[in-house]
C-alpha cells in the first residue's frame, strides 16, 4: 500500500472534480427530467413525441457512445465555428468537464423523466380533489399538495439515478477529464501497480455511493415521518 | 338447522386439540394470555371477539403459522414444538381456510387442489384428479375446474379454497374469518358448504362474526378479548345468558344492527 | 460540415461485423449473471448470517462502483497479482474477452440478485401461508409457489437489466475488444467523422434495445394469462 503514498493528494483533487461534476450534472439532470416529464404529461402532441423520442434514445444507447458523440461532435462544432474566425485553427477542444456533464445529464435525465412522470401520476387524485373542493387554487394545490406527495414517490428511484450519475462520471475519464481514473493512470505509469491504483479508485467511488445512499435514506425517513406512527 | 350437538361436558371426549396456558408475544405486545381450550372430535367451535383480541393468532398457533411462546399445544396427539417433522405432520392433518382465500393465482382451479396431494403425498395423477373433481362437485362448482382463480367470484374462490383444504383429507379444519372478505350475497353459499361439512362430522374451529352460523352449528362458542378467553359455552347459554359483562357488551354491539 | 451518406453505408457493415462479439458478450454474461444472481439470492434469503452477510457486501461493492472501474481492475489490475498469474484461471483472465465476461457477469449477478429478491418479496405472504397450511415443505413452496410468481414479477426489471447489460458491453471497447463500439471508434479515429459513424451505431443499438424489450414484453404477456381478467 506504500505505493499509494504520495498519490493521495492527487486522488483527492481528482475526487473533488468528481464531486463538482456530480453536482453540475445533478442540476442539469433535474432540469431535463422536469422538462421531459412536463412535456410527456402535457396535451401537446409534438412535445409528447419529442419527449418520448428523448427517453427512448437516451435509455437505449450505451453511455459511452453518447459521451463520445457529444465530445467529438461538440469539438467539431466548436472547431467549425472557430475556423470562421480564424482559419488557421485546426482543432478546438471542448472542455471534457462540460461535454461530459451535459452528456450524462441528458442520459440520466431521460430516466428522471420517467420517474418524475410516474411520481406525478402516482399522487392520489383524491387528495387533489379534496384540496380543490376546499377552494384552494390550482397553482397552490400544485405547490402545497401535489409536489410534497410527488417528491415522496420520486425519492427512492431518484436515489438510484443519483447513484448511476456518480458512477457514470468515471466514464468521462475516457474523454480526458482529469479525475480519479486519470490520476490512477498516471500513478500506474510511475509505480507499475495497476491493481492497487484501480482499487483506490473503486474505493473512492464506493465512498461516494455510500454517502449518496445514506443521504437518500435520511431524506426518505424525513419524507415519510408522518407515516411512522407507533401505537 | 343443525340439531345434533356435542355434549362438551362428557368426560371421555376424544380430544383433537388441547391448548394449555398458551402465551403468544409479538415483541412486547402479548396477543395471547394464558389461553386454555380443548376441542373434541367432531366438535365445532366458533371464536368471536373484537379486532385485535387474538382470535386469528389463536388458530394460527394451532397449525404453527405462528409459534406460541409459553404453554402447551397438542394437535391430534402431536405436541407442537420446534422440531420440523412435527409441523409438517400436523399440517397435513389440519386444513386452513383464509379470509383472503389465498388461491395460487398461477394455477388453475383443479391444479390448486391437486398440488399438495401431488407434492406431499405423491398421489398418482389420475387418482388425484378424481379426488379433486369429486371435491369440486361437493362444493358445487365442478364446471370451473380449468379456470383461473381470478375468473371466479369471491364466493366461488372461497369454496375452491375449502375444497383445496379438503383434498388433504384433514381431520380438523381451521377457518379464519372465511366470509369477512365476501360481498353479502355470496356469504350464504360459503356458509352452506361449511354447514354441510359440519353435518358430516368434521372437527372445526371457526373465527367468525356470523352469529347465525354460530347459533345453528356450534357446540362451543368462545368469546375472546385482549388475548384472553373471557367466556365460552354452548350457543344456547352463550347467546341467551352471557355471564360476563364484556361478553354482554360485545353481543349487544354485534347483534343490534 | 456535410453528412457523408457514403461513409455511413460503408461503416455500417463494418460495425455489424462486431455484432457477433456484442451478442456473445451479452448472452454469455446474461446467462452467467443470472446463475450467479440466483445463487446469491439463495444465500441472501437463507436466513444464515454467515451466508447472507458476505453476499450483501458483495452486492454492495459491485453495485456501488462503476463497471468501467471493475473492468479495469480485472483486466489491467489482476495481472499485477502473482497468485492470479499462477492460478488456473489465468488463461481466461489474461484475454480481454475473458476479462470482459468475468467483469460483466460479476456485475450483473449483483444487480440481478436484487431484482430476483424483489420478485420473491413481492409474492403475497398469504399464498406462502396457504401452501404451508397444506403441509407443503419449505423447499417445495419455493419451487412451485414462490418462484413462478416471482419470475413473472421480476420480468420488467429483468428486461431493463438486460438492456443495461447490452449497453455495458460497449465498454469492452475500452480494453481493446472489437465489438461494434470498438470498430466504430477505430473508424472515427481514421475518418474524423463522429456524427455519421456514431449516430448510425446509435440506431443499431436502439434496434437491439427494441428487440430485447419486445421479446420480454411477449414473455410477460404469456406469463400473465392468469392475471388478466377476462371481460
Amino acid at each position: 500500500m506504500s505505493a499509494v503514498s504520495g498519490w493521495w493528494d492527487d486522488f483527492f483533487w481528482g475526487s473533488l472534480v468528481v464531486v463538482e461534476l456530480f453536482f453540475v450534472a445533478l442540476i442539469m439532470t433535474i432540469l431535463f427530467g422536469l422538462i421531459g416529464a412536463g412535456a410527456k404529461l402535457s396535451n401537446n402532441r409534438v412535445a409528447k413525441s419529442i419527449a418520448s423520442g428523448y427517453t427512448i434514445v437516451f435509455r437505449g444507447t450505451p453511455e459511452i457512445l453518447v459521451l463520445l458523440l457529444f465530445y467529438f461532435g461538440s469539438a467539431i462544432i466548436l472547431t467549425t465555428i472557430a475556423q470562421i474566425f480564424d482559419p488557421e485553427i485546426k482543432f478546438v477542444d471542448f472542455p471534457p468537464f462540460w461535454a461530459g456533464s451535459f452528456a450524462i445529464a441528458l442520459i440520466i435525465g431521460s430516466y428522471a423523466t420517467e420517474t418524475f412522470r410516474g411520481a406525478f401520476l402516482g399522487v392520489d387524485p383524491g387528495q387533489i380533489e379534496a384540496a380543490r373542493a376546499l377552494g384552494i387554487s390550482s397553482l397552490k394545490t400544485f405547490i402545497y399538495v401535489r409536489i410534497p406527495a410527488m417528491w415522496r414517490l420520486a425519492l427512492p428511484p431518484f436515489g438510484n439515478h443519483m447513484l448511476s450519475l456518480v458512477k457514470d462520471t468515471a466514464l468521462i475519464a475516457i474523454i480526458g477529464l482529469e479525475e480519479t481514473l486519470f490520476v490512477a493512470e498516471m500513478a500506474i505509469g510511475y509505480t507499475g501497480k495497476p491493481f492497487t491504483m484501480y482499487i483506490v479508485v473503486g474505493a473512492i467511488y464506493l465512498g461516494f455511493s455510500t454517502i449518496i445512499t445514506l443521504t437518500v435514506m435520511g431524506l426518505e425517513r424525513y419524507a415519510n415521518r408522518h407515516l411512522e406512527v407507533t401505537r | 338447522m343443525y340439531e345434533e350437538r356435542h355434549d362438551m361436558s362428557k368426560v371421555d371426549r376424544e380430544l383433537m386439540i388441547e391448548l394449555e396456558n398458551v402465551d403468544k408475544f409479538f415483541g412486547s405486545f402479548q396477543a395471547l394470555k394464558g389461553v386454555n381450550l380443548t376441542v373434541g372430535k367432531g366438535e365445532k367451535v366458533v371464536v368471536c371477539g373484537p379486532s385485535g383480541s387474538g382470535k386469528s393468532t389463536l388458530i394460527r398457533c394451532i397449525n404453527r403459522l405462528e409459534q406460541h411462546n409459553n404453554g402447551k399445544i397438542v394437535v391430534n396427539g402431536h405436541e407442537l414444538t420446534d422440531a420440523v417433522k412435527d409441523i409438517d405432520v400436523v399440517r397435513r392433518e389440519v386444513g386452513m381456510v383464509f379470509q383472503s382465500f389465498n388461491l395460487f393465482p398461477h394455477l388453475s382451479v383443479i391444479d390448486n387442489l391437486m398440488l399438495a396431494p401431488k407434492l406431499v403425498r405423491k398421489t398418482p395423477k389420475a387418482e388425484n384428479r378424481e379426488i379433486a373433481m369429486r371435491l369440486l362437485e361437493r362444493v358445487k362448482i365442478p364446471d370451473q375446474a380449468d379456470k383461473w382463480p381470478i375468473q371466479l367470484s369471491g364466493g366461488q374462490q372461497q369454496r375452491v379454497a375449502i375444497a383445496r383444504a379438503l383434498c388433504m383429507n384433514p381431520k380438523i379444519i381451521l377457518f379464519d374469518e372465511p366470509t369477512s372478505a365476501l360481498d353479502p350475497e355470496m356469504i350464504s353459499e360459503v356458509l352452506d358448504v361449511m354447514i354441510d361439512l359440519a353435518r358430516e362430522g368434521m372437527t372445526m374451529i371457526c373465527v367468525s362474526h356470523e352469529m347465525g352460523f354460530a347459533r345453528s352449528v356450534a357446540d362451543n362458542v368462545v368469546f375472546m378479548d385482549e388475548g384472553e378467553i373471557v367466556e365460552s359455552g354452548p350457543p344456547g347459554t352463550f347467546f341467551d345468558n352471557p355471564k360476563n359483562d364484556r361478553t354482554k357488551l360485545f353481543l349487544e354491539q354485534i347483534l343490534t344492527h | 460540415m456535410s453528412f457523408d451518406i457514403e461513409l455511413i453505408l460503408d461503416s455500417i457493415p463494418k460495425m455489424l461485423m462486431g455484432i457477433g462479439l456484442t451478442f456473445e458478450l451479452l448472452f454469455l454474461s446474461l446467462v452467467l449473471g443470472t446463475v450467479l444472481g440466483i445463487f446469491l439470492l439463495i444465500l441472501r434469503i437463507s436466513g444464515r448470517w454467515y451466508l447472507a452477510a458476505p453476499t450483501m457486501v458483495y452486492i454492495y461493492i459491485f453495485r456501488g462502483t462503476p463497471i468501467l472501474v471493475q473492468i479495469f481492475i480485472i483486466y489491467y489490475g489482476l495481472p499485477q497479482l502473482e497468485f492470479v498469474r499462477d492460478s488456473i484461471f489465468w488463461p481466461i483472465l489474461r484475454e480481454p474477452f475473458g476479462c470482459a465476461i468475468v467483469a460483466l457477469s460479476l456485475n450483473s449477478g449483483a444487480y440481478l440478485s436484487e431484482i430476483f429478491r424483489g420478485g420473491v418479496l413481492g409474492v403475497d405472504r398469504g399464498l406462502k401461508e396457504a401452501a404451508a397450511a397444506l403441509g407443503i415443505s419449505v423447499r417445495q413452496r419455493f419451487i412451485y409457489i414462490t418462484s413462478p410468481i416471482a419470475i413473472r414479477l421480476c420480468l420488467p426489471a429483468y428486461s431493463n437489466d438486460t438492456v443495461s447489460l447490452m449497453k455495458s458491453t460497449a465498454l469492452a471497447s475500452t480494453i481493446t475488444l472489437l465489438d461494434m463500439m470498438g470498430i466504430a471508434r477505430t473508424i472515427v479515429a481514421e475518418t474524423y467523422a463522429p456524427y455519421e459513424v456514431f449516430i448510425s451505431l446509435m440506431v443499431i443499438y436502439l434496434i437491439i434495445t427494441w428487440a430485447i424489450q419486445r421479446t420480454f414484453a411477449g414473455i410477460e404477456k404469456r406469463m400473465s394469462r392468469h392475471v388478466r381478467r377476462e371481460a
